[in-house]
């Protein structure tokens, strides 16, 4: 074990629900190991946000999420091995650090013919079929699971594809989302006869129908929990969100996933009633507004509790939307459901992007959140093999600075007039990976955030009442 | 390096001293100067703020506070109108947006990449065999600037090498430097909603060729403060004095650290 590991600490949670998903995880991942060993269920590798997780459990099969294991590694900061390996594959460190970590796992796994030594939390067993999705402009989610076959030649990949309509400010998306949801239809039906030929099993769809339908209410159950965070003092935070994505990512279409939420809600429920703050001096507000997190680092959000700094919002892991917010086409087909689900969430912002001259659909929803949430600025994080993320995080800044000036302060003229002037939101960018911990320092990520909260402060105090 | 600044109604000592992995040490011995300069003893210091990525090692000091919020008072102080800072520093370098107050209200930040910084100035000067101060004026006498591509400090270094060789002027080489750092931190600084006046300081401001290269890639004059290496300082203790000032108006008595300059042991 390296020094790095022995020194790192966990990070305190907010909630109880956020505490409990470590055991969760564990758990899931010894459930796979235990699959596998027994050979009663299938095991399909496989990445979040496909929308075909009712899908799966309708045709007993038990997906192993390898981002989610990615993440593992790194978050106990034993991710490190595997991307040497992968980079001994000749694999570029600049690639997707996760798929690199998977691949490095994997690859050692099938050369040894056994889990490689000390393997975090179990390990990750080999597969007997890979689901692979190519859409929200991440490469690895397409090309990952290709590199892995190279290991593992046996192990059959499916590719669902599953477009949106781009925004345009000018056209009502609408218009032209029947033709996407034809395709999508499609494209899940033969993932349906993929996976009936890989376990010999045949859809049951009014099982189908049942776990579209407890989906469903999850996600409404979901949005109304983290309204809930909206309150002041902040009850729940986003380092606590960074697990509670677990069962919102990992365990849609079931029971366990509803339960967790029902509860987590009742939980925020009593915390707002008691006015029982994340923090106990709530200063400032932040939104984590996109980026996904350095899973090793996750320390770093109680060190901004630590500054009286909260995150009751971020975009990272929100994954579902309102559904009763949504004008979605009623269909009794679950199929049909589902695509309508997909195109429902994807274009969510649209209407009301096309309702703010400048805006489009990710700056919308941070103003929406900004105001819902009451936010005093924002914390984006460049993870730099992230490049899905990457993207459009600077020009979701700009554009936000451009179009929206929340913060009025009151200045002094030349002549001594008092005058209002409204300033953007200040803003803060960490650099670093999701689980390459060569790309961190503490001191310096630390200084950042200083400075940073001395900059909300200052905001803070020239504000105009 | 590490600064120190005294300050009564105005600035009655400023030391700049090397600096180093032994920081406690350092910031008693520029603070020994300073006193030395100002012929005061160390108890009539009434506050101390202790500033840049040392500051949490200044045994004496009464508050640390971020370089941003120092950097922001101190050109505040000396430019009235200054609304963005660059601070182009050894380790790092920044931009700054600033009100009238000399409050930052927002910041980026380079600490990863050393290209980026004033670090690789220095590299560039050591290849060349050149003086670091001089290489401001040795740029200006360019007329055409070589093209550093290299987005790498180390690689850069390599590639001046190669230029060099292929005869490649040293003044077009450093202007091509000048050139290749001002494109960088222009690029992060305009995250920022760039407002003017504009103020570089830090290291990277004492060099001519720089502040010209940076002016032309900002499209806007820019100001430089006579003393670039102590505004941050300069910004502590002004923060010092507006706590003593506020103290005393409001009747308050401070909680200070004891004013000794023990020898400390680097173990």
């Amino acid at each position: 074990m390296s020094e790095e590991k022995k020194k790192h600490k966990k990070r305190r949670t907010a909630t109880q629900a956020a505490a409990s998903i470590g055991p969760m995880v564990k758990e899931f991942i010894a459930g796979t190991i235990r699959a596998k060993e027994e050979a009663r269920q299938k095991i399909a590798f496989t990445f979040i946000v496909c929308h075909h997780e009712e899908i799966l459990a309708a045709l007993d099969v038990l997906p192993l999420w390898t981002e989610n294991f990615a993440g593992i590694c790194g978050a106990i900061r034993d991710a490190e091995r595997f991307l040497q390996r992968a980079e001994s594959l000749g694999l570029s460190r600049s690639l997707c650090t996760y798929a690199l970590c998977g691949i490095g796992f994997d690859q050692w796994r099938e050369e040894i013919g056994e889990m490689p030594p000390n393997p975090p939390w179990g390990g990750q067993v080999k597969p007997d079929f890979m689901v692979s999705t190519g859409q929200i402009l991440c490469d690895p989610r397409a090309k990952w699971y290709q590199a892995s076959q190279l290991y593992m030649p046996d192990v059959p990949i499916y590719n669902i594809d599953m477009p949106y309509p781009l925004f345009d400010p000018k056209r009502d998306h609408r218009d032209v989302w029947g033709y996407y949801h034809k395709y999508i239809v499609k494209e899940l039906r033969g993932f349906v006869k993929f996976v009936e030929e890989q376990t010999g099993n045949k859809m049951d769809y009014d099982r189908l129908t049942e776990l579209v339908d407890l989906s469903d209410r999850t996600w409404n159950l979901i949005d109304e929990t983290y309204k809930l965070r909206a309150s002041v003092p902040s009850v729940m935070g986003t380092g606590d969100a960074m697990n509670t994505m677990v069962p919102m990512c990992f365990r849609m279409a079931s029971q366990e996933a509803y339960d967790f939420f029902f509860n987590l809600k009742k939980e925020l429920e009593e915390k707002i009633a008691k006015k029982e703050g994340e923090v106990e001096d709530e200063k400032y507000r932040l939104m984590w507004g996109g980026g996904l997190p350095s899973w090793f680092a996750l320390g770093d959000f109680n060190y901004f509790n630590s500054k009286g700094a909260v995150f009751p919002v971020e975009t990272t892991y929100r994954m579902v939307a309102p559904l009763n917010e949504m004008d979605l086409p009623e269909t009794k087909d679950p199929i049909e459901r589902l695509a309508w689900k997909w195109l429902g969430y994807w274009t969510f912002w649209y209407d009301k992007a096309r309702k703010r001259p400048g805006s489009e659909p990710d700056v919308e929803r941070l103003i929406n959140w900004i105001e819902e949430y009451k936010i005093d600025g924002i914390v984006m994080h460049e993870a730099f093999s992230c490049r899905t993320w990457h993207v459009g995080l600077i020009w979701q800044l700009n554009q936000l600075a451009k179009i929206y000036k929340p913060i009025p302060v009151l200045t002094l003229g030349k002549g001594g007039e008092k005058t209002v002037e409204n300033r953007e939101l200040p803003s803060l960018i960490l650099e670093s990976d999701i689980i390459d911990i060569s790309t961190y320092s503490e001191v310096d990520t630390r200084n950042r955030i200083d400075a940073f909260i001395e900059t909300l402060e200052s905001v803070r105090q020239s504000k105009a009442v | 390096m590490t600064k120190a600044v005294i300050l009564d109604n105005e600035i009655i000592a400023s030391v700049i001293g090397p600096t180093g992995a032994e920081q406690r040490r350092l910031a008693n011995n520029v603070m020994e100067k300073a006193l030395k300069e100002a012929g005061i003893p160390f108890e009539a210091i009434t506050y101390i703020v202790s500033t840049g990525y040392g500051r949490i090692n200044v045994p004496f000091a009464d508050k640390q506070v971020t370089e941003i919020s120092c950097h922001a008072k101190g050109i505040v102080s000396l430019f009235p109108d200054a609304r963005t800072i660059i601070d182009i520093g050894g380790q790092d370098s920044k931009g700054i947006k600033i009100d009238k107050d000399g409050r930052p209200t927002d910041f980026v930040m380079n600490d990863k990449c050393a290209a980026g910084s004033g670090r690789f100035l220095e590299v560039i000067a050591d290849t060349l065999e050149i003086d670091l101060e001089k290489m401001g004026e040795i740029s200006l006498t360019s007329k055409n600037p070589a093209s550093i591509s290299n987005l790498c400090t180390i690689w850069a270094q390599q590639e001046v090498v190669a230029r060099l060789s292929e005869g490649v002027p040293v003044n077009d080489l450093v202007a091509g430097v000048h050139e290749s750092l001002a494109n960088r931190v222009s690029r992060m600084v305009r995250r920022l909603n760039i407002e003017r006046e504009i103020v570089l300081t830090g290291g990277g401001a004492k060099n001519i060729g720089l502040v010209k290269a940076l002016s032309n890639y900002m499209d806007y004059p820019i100001l430089v403060p006579p003393e670039p290496l102590i505004t941050g300082a300069l910004g502590a203790a002004l923060m010092g004095k507006a706590i003593t000032e506020k103290a005393k108006t409001q009747g308050i008595q401070l909680d200070t650290k004891e004013r000794s300059l023990q020898v400390v042991e680097i173990l």
